[in-house]
């Protein structure tokens, strides 16, 4: 069986019966302590996970494996589900009703997260896949008594539902026309039979399906009312894990069993990746709502993502890694600041931000970084990030692309610097300060920290990125 | 560690520490700042003191690998050109932080960004590495926003500073990013993955990029860097820029930020690409002629005194344009000078402006009517700031705009001839500003107003008035520097033509 392989999953499974039988027999004042126990749940995955450091190997008859690729997007999976509980614990404060499902739901979630990096057979895809959606689906519709929540959470429901079918189809046309579900064999297979139309179709449907996770266009319609409607900390789950995992899913998928595919699919994910940063970039401009723009603008990021991917190179795909690390930490930053300020002024209005570098220095510094960061600002993270995406695209003679990329640096800018503008430039409505606890602003300025350093000491990082990636090519 | 390495480190120290202040010990977060750039500047001055001239090339030179993986390395350290505009950079950065005691509102956000920029300033200036060199130009541009933002004044009644600052700050990355591309191209282009840039030239002087491709990336980085430089038609960001920003802004971002623009333009574009250059250049020294001319015309249909300047500069930067189009040693070497008179020049007009501004909340100049008589200080310095941006013998500007014309002479005859003419143009719109400004008719409403009368207040103007002064008397001190950086690029660029087939006019 070869049960370490999937140690992290286990233990992430452990902690989520944990917190239900906590739930289950905690007292309503005693639970108010699940979310510290998740907490330190996490920390200690987060142990084991550092302590698996270079492990690999196959096993569940081939279901799964770990591998250094794994390692790296589990590490950002667990990095995720950490900043996510911190948002969660914030946002539960002012909401009454019972707590034990919301972080039972987000372990659950991040184990289907995790098993999805894990992930060399196309069956374990779909579970894990579904685990995570499930999980999702509840997660969107918590709040009962918001019309928002709920409407949220049917959409993602009904176009989630869309997308499992269509991976599903997409799995039985592979598994039709060449009798396997395991990624090795797959791989074999497709190496040495011409593709059929059937076995293309097939492996379009799978990628429509995770592109609605990653969200990408046009598969993106879901994004801004889902995380308009959605708890903060669950829009914040969906465009940092869901994801991460998602690319993961897909870097695997495109670059080891498909690769035999490459010509077929390396011009489309490259116009995608153009119509997809265009459309999240345009698209956020008029926003009003913070985390509708938030929406929009996670959509552009996906465009930046696939730009490595669809150079399918060394240096393209460490970039994607790289890309997605900078990712969760800046948009956890401005996540984690969101939930703080809608706590506090009950308000997720772009132009309710007025004058918060006045109601909170450090709350709008932090802001202020993790906009600039996301706008690819040096010397922060998404400034190397990006960097190595658009370089990646011309090294790959996808100059047009690049082109796209660099325009869309300009666009994004533009509307990060409104929300700027409202914090730093317009003065404040009220002046009440806003104050944070301690923990919380540890949290954040662990992420702050993050940022700096990953765009200044770029080297280590890129380094880890490469050796996750390194044996594909 | 080493001179060059500690000019930039000094203020990026300085801006750290201020991370650690708390925001109600004002006085602290100033000396910080004057502490960080004096040290900037006197260590500049060293520089340019113990810069080797005989041996010429990239002196106090520090490596180190950042990311090896693509071939980024901190990379820093001076050539003759470089020496003096850390010079430049490193006088402005001092007065404008000294200037910068008239502000009184959320002191250390200010500082914070201020000290941001002049790190990018300097990082940009002192970058031996194209990756460092872009993250420190895009690091310069982001900090304009907050503090044309949040300290700055309408520009005009159509153009608030909110306006202003994001037109600018668009307008820059805009042309940062076009830049990125052509470098990107170039990076890929050379074979040798590495974006270190002496490294690239030596190899780009014996391996040149094929003249197609030349010519290809050549508008990317002539475009992109024209946007701040500010290239005629890219230009229009700049004026409403220069009035909107406090004046210690303003005088950074017109003394020594649109040098970022030239210098590129010089350090990259026509330093590792020569045939694109000969190619292009010619353009440019048709299009600067607009600059000169319609800039200097715009400036003289103004009323208020920012934009006047404002205009002059883009006007004066396309002296700077015509300079380096020359491609000839007279024409550089006066380039580079006017960029560091033209600098200090525009940061005492800012400074001075930005003084009586800051009393009189007004910049019509037909309000201020006769302030000689009350400011007589202030008056002064104007009058000698006025000259020396007319080309007055015994500034700085009059040396570099001479070089320039004898540059431009052979190869550019009718531009040399305009701009020659919008000399003219420029006394004419400068006299106006000095006689309607501070020798019009005694306003009773402007007795109030305060000169600058004690010592600290007088240095920042003096020491920019002397630093002109020994630029236009002592042309020896720092101009030799320069040539050894000027003469170096020419014969790398003569050499590489030549292998590539072409023939440089």
């Amino acid at each position: 069986m070869n049960w370490p392989i999937l140690a992290v999953e286990l233990a992430l499974a452990a902690l989520a019966l944990i917190v239900l039988a906590l739930d289950l027999v905690w007292s309503r004042e005693q639970q108010e302590r699940l979310g510290a126990v998740t907490t330190v749940g996490l920390l200690l995955i987060l142990a084991l996970w550092w302590h698996q450091r270079g492990a690999s190997g196959t096993g569940f008859y081939g279901l799964a494996v770990l591998d250094r690729f794994a390692w790296y997007m589990k590490g950002l999976i667990l990095g995720a589900s950490l900043l996510v509980v911190t948002m969660t614990r914030e946002f539960l404060r002012r909401l009454p009703g019972p707590r034990g499902e919301l972080y039972l739901l987000l372990v659950l979630a991040a184990t289907g997260m995790s098993l999805l990096t894990a992930t060399a057979d196309l069956t374990l895809l779909f579970v894990s896949l579904e685990l995570l959606t499930f999980s999702l689906y509840v997660m969107t519709a918590y709040v009962r008594t918001d019309a928002r929540s709920i409407e949220a959470g049917l959409k993602y429901l009904i176009l989630g539902a869309v997308a499992s079918a269509s991976v599903l189809y997409g799995i039985a046309m592979l598994y039709s026309q060449t009798g396997h579900t395991r990624y090795d064999e797959l791989t074999l297979h497709l190496m040495t039979h011409p593709p059929t139309p059937a076995v293309l179709l097939g492996m379009l449907l799978i990628l429509s399906g995770l592109g609605f996770k990653i969200a990408m266009v046009p598969f993106h319609l879901w994004v801004p009312d889902v995380y308009e409607g959605a708890p903060t900390p669950v829009a914040a789950f969906l465009a940092v894990g869901s994801k991460t995992a998602g690319f993961a899913a897909l870097l695997r998928l495109l670059l080891t069993t498909l690769q035999p595919l490459h010509a077929q699919w390396t011009w489309v994910l490259a116009a995608l990746s153009g119509a997809t940063m265009l459309y999240g970039n345009l698209a956020a401009l008029p926003q009003k709502n913070i985390k509708r723009l938030l929406g929009y603008s996670s959509i552009g990021h996906v465009g930046y993502l696939l730009m490595g991917l669809s150079s399918a190179s060394v240096l393209g795909t460490a970039g994607v890694l790289f890309y997605l690390l900078a990712y969760l930490l800046m948009t956890g930053a401005a996540f984690l600041v969101v939930v703080a300020v809608s706590q506090r002024i009950g308000s997720d209005r772009i132009e309710d931000y007025a004058g918060l570098s006045q109601r909170s220095p450090f709350l709008a510094a932090a802001m202020f970084v993790a906009l600039m960061s996301l706008a690819g600002v040096p010397p922060l993270a998404g400034f190397f990030g990006k960097f190595l995406l658009i370089l990646s695209a011309v090294q790959g003679q996808l100059f047009w692309l690049a082109a796209i990329g660099a325009v869309n640096v300009v666009i994004s800018l533009y509307y990060y610097l409104l929300v700027i503008k409202q914090i730093y430039l317009r003065p404040a409505r009220e002046d009440t300060e806003l104050t944070v606890g301690l923990p919380y602003r540890f949290v954040l300025y662990a992420c702050l920290a993050g940022i700096l350093g990953v765009g200044i000491f770029q080297r280590p990082f890129l380094a880890l990125a490469t050796t996750a990636i390194q044996s594909w090519f | 560690m080493n001179l060059v390495s500690w000019i930039l480190g000094a203020p990026a120290l300085g801006m750290t520490l201020l991370l650690f202040v708390p925001r109600t010990q004002e006085a602290w977060v100033r000396r910080i700042a004057v502490a960080a750039t004096t040290v900037s500047l006197a260590l500049a001055l060293i520089l340019v003191g113990s810069y080797d001239r005989a041996a010429g090339g990239y002196q106090f030179v520090t490596e180190i690998p950042w990311v090896p993986q693509v071939g980024i390395a901190f990379h820093v350290g001076a050539d003759g050109i470089s020496v003096a505009m850390l010079l430049l950079h490193a006088l402005c950065a001092w007065t404008g932080v000294l200037i910068s005691y008239s502000i009184k509102e959320r002191v250390k956000e200010y500082y914070l960004f201020y000290l941001t920029l002049i790190t990018g300033v300097f990082g940009v200036f002192a970058s031996l590495d194209l990756f460092f060199f872009y993250l420190f130009y895009e690091m310069a541009v982001i900090p304009m926003y907050p503090l044309i933002g949040i300290w700055g004044s309408d520009a005009s009644n159509a153009y608030s500073k909110e306006y202003a600052t994001m037109k600018l700050t668009l307008y820059l990355t805009s042309g940062a990013v076009l830049a990125l591309l052509g470098l990107l191209v170039l990076y890929g282009g050379s074979g040798i993955s590495t974006f270190s840039l002496p490294a690239l030239e030596h190899h780009l002087a014996l391996h040149p990029l094929p003249p197609e491709l030349q010519r290809w990336i050549f508008p990317f980085l002539l475009i992109g860097f024209g946007v701040i430089a500010p290239l005629w038609p890219f230009h229009s960001w700049s004026p409403i820029g220069h009035a909107a920003a406090p004046s210690a802004v303003s005088m950074l971002h017109a003394g020594v930020l649109m040098k970022l623009g030239s210098y590129a333009i010089i350090r990259i574009a026509i330093s590792l690409l020569p045939e694109g250059a000969a190619a292009w250049l010619p353009l440019v020294a048709t299009v600067c002629i607009m600059n000169i001319i319609y800039g200097g015309l715009v400036a003289m249909a103004q009323q208020d005194a920012k934009f006047i300047i404002g205009y002059s500069s883009s006007s004066h930067m396309g002296y700077v344009l015509l300079g380096l189009s020359t491609l000839n040693i007279i024409g550089l070497n006066g380039a580079v000078y006017l960029m560091v008179a033209h600098g200090w020049m525009t940061a005492l007009a800012f400074a001075l402006i930005g003084f009586i501004y800051d009393q009189a909340h007004t910049r019509m100049l037909p309000d201020w009517g006769g302030l000689a008589k009350q400011l007589p200080f202030i008056a002064t310095a104007v009058s000698f700031m006025a000259m020396a941006s007319a080309g007055v013998p015994g500034f700085g500007n009059f040396v570099a705009e001479l070089l320039i014309f004898v540059g431009a002479w052979e190869k550019y005859r009718w531009q040399t001839v305009a701009a020659v003419f919008g000399v003219v143009i420029t006394a004419t719109y400068l006299l106006r500003f000095v006689r309607s400004g501070f020798f019009g008719e005694t306003l009773s409403r402007w007795d109030e107003l305060r000169d600058a009368t004690t010592p600290f207040q007088r240095l920042p103007f003096v020491a920019l008035i002397v630093a002109l002064l020994i630029l236009g008397c002592w042309p020896n001190g720092l101009l030799p520097i320069i040539d050894t950086g000027s003469r170096a690029l020419l014969q790398r660029i003569g050499a590489s033509t030549m292998l590539a087939g072409g023939v440089l006019p």
